[in-house]
């Protein structure tokens, strides 16, 4: 079957689109940075609401603004930030060394103190934050992220289609598909810990991996070479592809971590800072350490079946299931780098900054392994398409 | 994943001196430095099996590997390794005293993962025995204070406390937890699959290292070009390369014989990817022994032929062109097919040499290029698409002497000219059926047509299922370990103030990777609360605290 | 206030780090040493289109060498020929081809000795690897060998010895004394003085 051209130049303007509305929510988000107002009722909450558990039915009662208790990490988010130190021990959240305490109006409901317990918490949704403040630019910053992925996973799609196969078979696919998965990702932990205001961190690498895919790496739709016509390309492609977009996430989260973590650091060291604001708004050092834990720990699973599934492959194809191929070589070091973070996170002394560093070596890897190695090392896995 | 290795001397002693000997030398307790063999390799070993040291080994295996993936290899490209000698001529022979052109079969490559191998074994087999032996002991008691554990609840009951227990205990039970139950507690424990997942991921990686080295004893690689209309058979003699493991010897290789009866490729023929191929089929005869049945098949990339336990895979294809060669006496020396191999992937631009050594009165030789698609762009000879539509060829003529007949062998595919003077033959490149006279009465080469050739890649390898096994017992093993989460939850239950029952329901993940901890001991709270309601009207109140994280 | 003696879990002092790197050290020599046998294995590419295999001579004490399989194919230049036909001789046989060096460099003293053991009834027979008919009788031609040759571009003959003492590389030399056992192996070029008395003691093995 031929390819279809017509459907080839639909998916490049899909993929347009969604990056001038990528770029404009970079904007906004930045924007909300530098103008957004913040509701002022939710100051209030921000003092009150507790770290704690939901822990059952709710009692009938008042509810509050603030009794849309969630998760203790989030709270721990745009409250305990507010009051520097006291946030970022482990162990130490706890609701009474917030400052004015627990007891703010609206919050309490019949049995609220019970011996030994330090707070009360109504019960609301599971494991959902508390409200945050939100100003309407970052609402329009994620309508508008929102549309773009839904413009670029049109455009994979499309592409897809135009090629009748899954649209994952040379460079500028993958690095599209990548990103989009990365922004599937970034979706979904909107949803799940509502860390709005990461969304700059997030987008300005995907806006410039997709501009730059779409100008440098770009290679028009065609038909692949007979040693990628294979099922496997589905499964092992896939996997990587889902794998690399994820560590991407948790590359993001750690960088973002890093500087939260220095910027704790020097604020409990008593020293001056910048940008105290940004970070007043970012979940914690703590919250982002472990959400780049969980985005790895989700990832690597994928990764070493990719690895499989292409040991797999190249023994169908070239005979061999491992022959140290420049691709394979770094794949392998990325999942051991990988492999040293997650034992690094469970070592003590090796939390925090160093197990993030490694983090970010290992998505170095990654890196390499998808840029260097494809354009500049020739191997059997010179598939970029570039010539 | 793992949690911090206790040395197995420290772990349960309860003297500190004790505690602090490494199981050392069983002489009386004497000055530091007396210090036996025994004791050192002891220290040694328990170094060598330690989870830092096999981390640090497994970085080494990934930073060794770094070399192997930016020089060019030995085994893969021998002809880039020679360029890099030639570009760098005092870094070179440094490099390849530190095998550094041949890193995955270097000794210092083999000693780390020999080493890693030892440390994996090491730690992980004792602690699947420890494992093994532990696998009935029951959760530990319920602590005094559950409010300090990362997770806890409380709720207020109207049922007696061993009422309430028991309520609690049976939902625990129908969650599936572990039980025991003291005197006004209960504790649970779930998820040990968990360690159980760890270990079989670090040993299927044990497994899988074996298996690699099963196929590096016995398995074996090989390589043969084969023109199309010409046989082979799976002999030492006939392979163009052969890499046997360590046990194989020559008469090991399975007797099977091959023949190529066509090969066709296509390719793209309009649009931005044109000259792209497509396909690629070489229609093959086969028989597993010589004499047996015969069958035939579409031998493709991604589809490899499984004959007698060894697999045969097409890795590459180019065109031979059909020389005839007459010498000075007018006998004809050479009547065959030469390999040519391509140089560029757009046009299929092959270069080969033909070599005469036999001719008379001197030894012939021809260089040149053959063009599937003949094109002349600005007086420059190009092949504009890889299918043979208008194959030419255009050879440079010598003669004197080859160097064949003594020496080193050497490449089919070069010729030396050092013994060698080029003939002033008029350039003219030939079509299929046209002559070069060579002057002096040297003799006639015809270039009497062309053939396609592949090459085939010839394996044999016993751990490939194995290995495969271990893989998928490595992700098993590794997605168990990630996503169980080991955890414990205790309940006290006793009389409180107002004549009520307090129940206090407490709970920590002794490993949560993946999260998650947070809303299922809130549903288990909920639903203890639920069981310990009894026929009470009141509305229940319930109230929770949490310290920091669960994590 | 002295410190409790007590047994140190490690050395004290300088010497455990010491102790550690030599303890390191020796380990990797003494597992690469190993290791060496373990990972050199594989001949490189080179580009020759043929395997080489390690020279070497194979020795077979009279009346244990392995039966000759019963060959037989084409005559280079017509006609066909069986090993069976040269029974009760002793017969060298010889791999090679016309575009590998160690071949036509052994090709002269193979020549020499087939002329020299002719009366004594010694019989060579070529086996041609990978050669079209005009090269291999051009390559005869030019070393005045005047024993035939079988051609086998197929490999089936090389495959017949498969079970006995299959040839390792090209050239390769049997040798089979008159019971048809093989007698001796040589893998790559013959010299003449080595050849010759692998033929005078085959020649003195009963038949």
């Amino acid at each position: 079957m031929p390819d279809n051209q017509g459907l080839s130049h639909l998916s490049d303007h899909f993929l347009i689109v969604a990056v001038v509305l990528y770029s404009l929510a970079v904007i906004a988000f930045a924007a909300d940075f530098a103008f957004g107002r913040r509701c002022p009722v939710v100051t209030r909450a921000k003092a009150e609401v507790p770290d704690l558990v939901p822990a059952g039915v709710a009692a009938g009662g008042v509810e509050d603004g603030a009794a849309e208790s969630g998760t203790a990490h989030d709270a721990a988010g745009p409250d305990a930030s507010g009051v520097g130190p006291a946030s970022t021990r482990p162990g130490s959240t706890r609701p009474d060394s917030t400052g004015p305490g627990s007891t703010g109006p609206g919050s309490t409901g019949p049995g609220s103190k019970g011996p030994g317990s330090t707070a009360v918490a109504r019960l609301g949704g599971q494991g959902r934050q508390p409200a945050v403040p939100v100003s309407r630019l970052v609402g329009i910053a994620l309508t508008l992220t929102t549309a773009g992925l839904a413009l670029h996973i049109a455009g994979v799609i499309t592409r897809g289609l135009a090629v009748h196969r899954v649209p994952w078979g040379d460079m500028y696919e993958f690095v599209i598909s990548v990103s989009c998965v990365a922004v599937l990702f970034f979706i979904g932990l909107m949803i799940k810990y509502r860390p709005y205001h990461l969304g700059l961190f997030f987008m300005a690498p995907i806006v410039i991996i997709m501009g730059l895919a779409q100008t440098v790496i770009y290679t028009p739709a065609g038909p692949l070479v007979p040693a990628l016509n294979s099922y496997w390309l589905a499964i092992h492609v896939t996997a990587m592809t889902l794998a690399s977009g994820t560590f991407m996430v948790g590359a993001v989260l750690a960088v973002v971590y890093l500087f939260a973590e220095r910027h704790t650091r020097r604020v409990a060291a008593g020293l001056s800072t910048r940008y105290g604001e940004v970070f007043r708004l970012l979940p914690s050092a703590e919250r982002l350490d472990q959400i780049a834990y969980r985005t790895v720990v989700f990832a690597f699973p994928i990764w070493t079946f990719g690895i499989m599934a292409g040991a797999i492959w190249a023994d169908q194809a070239w005979g061999r299931y491992w022959g140290w191929d420049p691709t394979e070589t770094w794949a392998f070091i990325t999942w051991v780098v990988y492999a040293c973070f997650l034992h690094a996170r469970v070592t003590a002394g090796w939390r925090g900054r160093r197990a993030a560093y490694i983090q970010l070596v290992g998505f170095g890897c990654l890196l390499f392994n998808l840029l260097g190695v494809s354009l500049f090392i020739t191997g059997l896995h010179s598939y970029a398409g570039l010539s | 994943m793992t949690g911090l290795r206790v040395p197995p001397g420290q772990a349960g002693s309860a003297r500190p001196d004790e505690a602090a000997a490494p199981g050392g030398p069983s002489g009386p307790a004497g000055s530091p430095s007396s210090f036996g063999l025994a004791g050192w390799a002891r220290w040694g070993w328990r170094q060598l099996t330690s989870m830092r040291t096999a981390l640090v080994l497994l970085f080494l295996l990934a930073v060794g590997s770094v070399p192997g993936s930016l020089l060019p290899q030995q085994g893969i490209d021998p002809a880039a390794v020679q360029q890099y000698y030639v570009s760098h001529p005092a870094l070179a022979p440094w490099l390849a005293r530190l095998s550094l052109f041949n890193v995955f079969a270097a000794p210092w490559f083999a000693a780390i993962y020999l080493l890693l191998f030892l440390s994996l074994a090491g730690c992980v087999v004792p602690r699947s025995i420890r494992l093994a032996r532990s696998a009935r002991t029951p959760p530990p008691p319920a602590p005094r204070n559950l409010a300090r554990l990362p997770q806890s609840a409380r709720h207020e009951s109207t049922l007696e406390p061993a009422a309430a227990l028991d309520a609690a205990a049976g939902v625990l039970r129908r969650r599936k937890f572990r039980l025991r139950t003291g005197d006004g507690w209960v504790s649970a424990e779930k998820g040990y699959r968990r360690e159980l997942g760890n270990l079989v991921f670090h040993l299927a990686l044990l497994a899988l290292l074996c298996s690699v080295a099963l196929g590096g004893l016995f398995g074996y690689k090989a390589n043969r070009l084969l023109v199309s209309g010409t046989s082979f058979a799976n002999t030492v003699t006939a392979l163009d390369e052969f890499h046997p493991g360590r046990l194989v010897s020559s008469s090991d290789l399975q007797p099977f014989t091959m023949t190529l009866n066509r090969f066709a490729a296509s390719y793209v023929t309009s649009g931005p990817s044109r000259g792209q191929p497509l396909s690629f089929n070489a229609y093959v005869s086969y028989s597993a022994q010589p004499g047996g049945a015969v069958r035939h098949d579409n031998l493709r990339v991604n589809h490899p032929i499984n004959v007698d336990g060894v697999r045969v895979f097409i890795i590459g294809h180019g065109y031979a062109p059909v020389f005839r060669v007459t010498d000075g006496t007018g006998k004809v020396v050479f009547d065959q097919p030469v390999p040519f191999i391509a140089v560029n992937t757009s046009g299929l631009t092959s270069t080969g040499v033909v070599k005469v050594p036999d001719a008379h009165p001197d030894q012939l030789g021809f260089a040149g290029v053959f063009l599937p698609t003949a094109v002349d762009v600005n007086g420059q000879l190009e092949s504009a698409f890889p299918a043979p539509l208008d194959p030419r060829v255009s050879l440079v003529s010598y003669k004197g002497n080859l160097g064949m007949d003594s020496g080193p062998p050497q490449s089919v595919y070069t010729l030396n000219t050092a013994g060698l003077t080029q003939l002033p033959v008029a350039p003219r490149p030939l079509a299929v059926g046209q002559s070069i006279k060579l002057p002096g009465g040297a003799g006639t080469l015809t270039f009497t047509g062309y053939r396609q050739w592949i090459s085939l890649a010839i394996t044999y390898d016993p751990g490939q299922l194995p290995a495969l096994i271990a893989g998928l017992a490595a992700l098993a093993g590794l997605l168990l370990s990630f996503f169980v989460r080991r955890r414990r939850v205790f309940v006290r239950a006793y009389p409180g103030p107002d004549g009520r029952t307090v129940v206090d329901v407490g709970g920590l993940a002794r490993s949560d990777p993946a999260g998650g901890f947070d809303e299922e001991f809130t549903g288990l709270a909920r639903a203890l609360e639920k069981a310990s309601r009894g026929s009470s009207t009141d509305t229940p109140s319930l109230t929770s605290t949490t310290e920091g994280k669960s994590h | 206030m002295s410190r409790p003696t007590r047994r140190t879990a490690r050395p004290a002092g300088a010497g455990r780090g010491v102790a550690a790197a030599v303890l390191a050290l020796t380990a990797v020599l003494g597992v690469a040493g190993c290791a060496t046998g373990i990972a050199a294995s594989t001949p490189a590419s080179n580009g020759q289109s043929f395997v080489a295999g390690s020279p070497g001579t194979t020795v077979f004490k009279s009346g244990t060498g392995p039966v000759a399989p019963s060959v037989s194919g084409p005559v280079v230049g017509g006609g066909r020929l069986a090993l069976t036909a040269y029974r009760g001789h002793v017969v060298v046989l010889n791999f090679w081809g016309s575009w590998c060096t160690p071949c036509r460099e052994e090709a002269p003293d193979l020549s020499a000795l087939a002329t020299h053991f002719k009366a004594s009834g010694v019989r060579f027979l070529g086996i041609d690897i990978r050669d079209s008919p005009a090269s291999a009788e051009a390559f005869m031609n030019d070393f005045r060998i005047t024993y035939p040759s079988l051609n086998d571009p197929s490999d089936n003959l090389a495959l017949d010895f498969r079970n006995t003492v299959p040839p390792a590389g090209i050239p390769t030399t049997l040798v089979i004394s008159r019971s048809g056992r093989i007698s001796a192996r040589v893998i790559g070029g013959a010299t003449y003085n080595g050849l010759k008395s692998l033929i005078q003691r085959a020649a003195a093995e009963p038949a």
